[in-house]
């Protein structure tokens, strides 16, 4: 189980380490943080400076021009059309998400402690590890019918397992010398794995969570390819049907939107429920 | 009845605080078996400081690993106030070798010397008082918000102390607690562990295996040696309660007990 665990575990100083000179170089605060925006947004400046130039006389149906697009999902924001079902799928997302963060915790802690269910059940998680994610929606949505709740469990399914094997990995990475600590002070059950286990995994959890989201993005549009009346999925799906293809490119680009907003508030999120990590890390 | 109760009082008053009988400890079984310790016995009475000194290899920390409950012997028992203990025990207390990793990076220095009273569900006040107390008692008063890795190896060993002080067990087992910092630092941890054993009369067991270290600190060194181990030598140091760095080391009788223990080591 260890070495099918996700690669993206950041280990103690990498990141931290590599931003460590960038930190240290002395610069007022404002013009650090604009100099740090600017870093980032001058690529896709430039990149959809380069897309509207280049689709501004487009005649290719397919290939609408970026105005168009734009224009398209200013008006679908405004009117409520695209906003509406934005709202419906970030819903359903944060609940599925919520329900495979809950249980793959759960489940990673107690197979992550207990060797012999860990062994019986590993090769279960592994098949259903490597059947793709997108392939079940029809199955879910076929077997379980055509509301909001089999979307989310489909998103809450494909979702878990990076957060469950991330926390079984965790726990298998905890501290010997800690285990033995915990065993000699004779720390009770619930609180050692509240305050010693979960803690210590929670960098490999967290990891794991990061892996999840951009999958329960992909399988919640997906999930409203199928049997759905409302969401950014049955936008796209819908507005390609009837051949509104600037419509069609604005869902896209909102989900690649939402979909790095999401990360980047990720981060923020990680910064603050690891923060004795990237510090301790950083020394 | 009262005639009868008094010769029993004594014996319990007499009996040592913690004791091994006969422990045999081996890894493995059938042809693959490892004996490690063969053997073993112990008295360590209360409020004594006893070291357990011995070359590298030779199952010393098999031996605290039996001892903290972490293992079961093979055969033998090892008993605290003559209660058999058959894991951990609420009366031992382990200062780990490695203080860096047995420390929790994700508590605060409070927060970590308190967390075992929490376990054993003392109040939050009442935890972090006393917490706060053992953290002053090892020079570390009001350092409690800081974090383990804010802190020098020896300060966080100072921590570990701190918290097997604040569980407050009748004996404290010490696992070369000393063996990754430096040496002065080590001589400092070395005296604040002396005067902790006087002020609070806790009985400590330390394995080591430098012999200068377990003279220095203890009442009463145990050699270990050969293989499996066996108790080759006791020898009780006689130093008393004050001793120096430099005047302890340079008394003749350091240099016998030195001498001595270096060719039982060496005959074995």
């Amino acid at each position: 189980m260890t070495d099918t665990a996700l690669r993206s575990a950041p280990k103690p100083g990498t990141g931290t380490r590599a931003r460590r000179p960038e930190a240290e170089r002395v610069r007022s605060r404002p013009a650090q943080v604009a100099l740090n925006v600017l870093q980032r947004a001058w690529l896709i400046v430039v990149v959809f400076a380069i897309w509207w130039i280049a689709s501004a006389d487009s005649t290719n149906v397919f290939i609408p021009s970026l105005e168009s697009i734009l224009t398209s999902l200013g008006r679908d924001l405004f009117n409520g059309v695209i906003a509406e079902g934005a709202a419906y799928s970030l819903g359903n997302l944060a609940a599925g998400l919520l329900i495979a963060v809950a249980v793959g915790i759960i489940g990673g802690l107690i197979l992550g402690e207990t060797k012999r269910l860990r062994e019986i059940v590993d090769p279960v998680i592994h098949f259903f590890r490597s059947v793709p994610q997108a392939a079940l929606v029809p199955l879910i949505i076929g077997a379980f019918g055509i509301g909001q709740g089999p979307k989310i469990y489909t998103i809450a399914f494909a979702c878990m397992w990076p957060v469950l094997l991330n926390t079984i990995d965790g726990v298998l990475g905890v501290e010997p010398t800690i285990r033995k600590f915990s065993r000699v002070y004779r720390i009770p059950r619930g609180l050692h794995f509240r305050k010693v286990v979960l803690p210590a995994a929670l960098p490999q959890i967290v990891a794991g969570v990061r892996v999840a989201l951009p999958i329960g993005i992909t399988v919640m549009v997906v999930s409203e390819l199928f049997a759905a009346n409302k969401g950014l999925g049955f936008y796209i799906l819908n507005s390609s049907a009837t051949f509104m293809v600037p419509e069609t490119w604005a869902g896209a680009l909102l989900v690649g939107v939402i979909g790095y907003i999401l990360s980047l508030l990720f981060v923020v999120l990680e910064r603050r429920i690891l923060s004795w990590y990237f510090k301790s890390g950083a020394k | 009845m009262a005639i009868q109760a008094a010769p029993e009082d004594v014996q319990v008053a007499t009996k040592p605080l913690l004791q091994v009988q006969g422990l045999t400890m081996s890894y493995g079984f059938g042809d693959s078996e490892n004996k490690i310790l063969n053997d073993l016995n112990l008295d360590v009475n209360d409020g004594e400081f006893v070291s357990i000194v011995g070359p590298s290899g030779v199952g010393k920390t098999t031996l605290l690993r039996c001892l903290s409950g972490l293992i079961q012997p093979r055969s033998g028992t090892v008993s605290v106030g003559g209660e058999v203990i058959n894991g951990p025990h609420r009366d031992l207390a382990v200062v780990f070798q490695d203080y860096s990793r047995s420390l929790m990076p994700w508590m605060t220095t409070l927060e970590n010397v308190a967390f075992p009273l929490q376990g054993r569900g003392v109040g939050k006040k009442e935890r972090n008082e006393t917490a706060e107390k053992n953290l002053a008692a090892v020079g570390l008063a009001g350092q409690g918000h800081k974090y383990p890795w804010e802190m020098s190896g020896g300060m966080q060993q100072r921590v570990a102390i701190a918290r097997a002080l604040a569980y407050n067990a009748k004996v404290l087992l010490m696992d070369e607690p000393f063996a990754s910092v430096d040496a002065q630092t080590r001589f400092d941890l070395e005296d604040l562990v002396i005067d902790l054993q006087a002020t609070l009369g806790v009985t400590i067991i330390l394995v080591t295996h430098d012999i200068d270290e377990a003279l220095y600190l203890a009442d009463k060194v145990i050699v270990l040696a050969e293989k499996p181990a066996t108790v080759v030598d006791v020898i009780e140091t006689g130093f008393g309660d004050h001793r120096d760095q430099v005047e302890t080391k340079a008394d003749p009788r350091f240099a016998d007990a030195r001498a001595r223990i270096l060719h039982r080591l060496r005959d074995h």
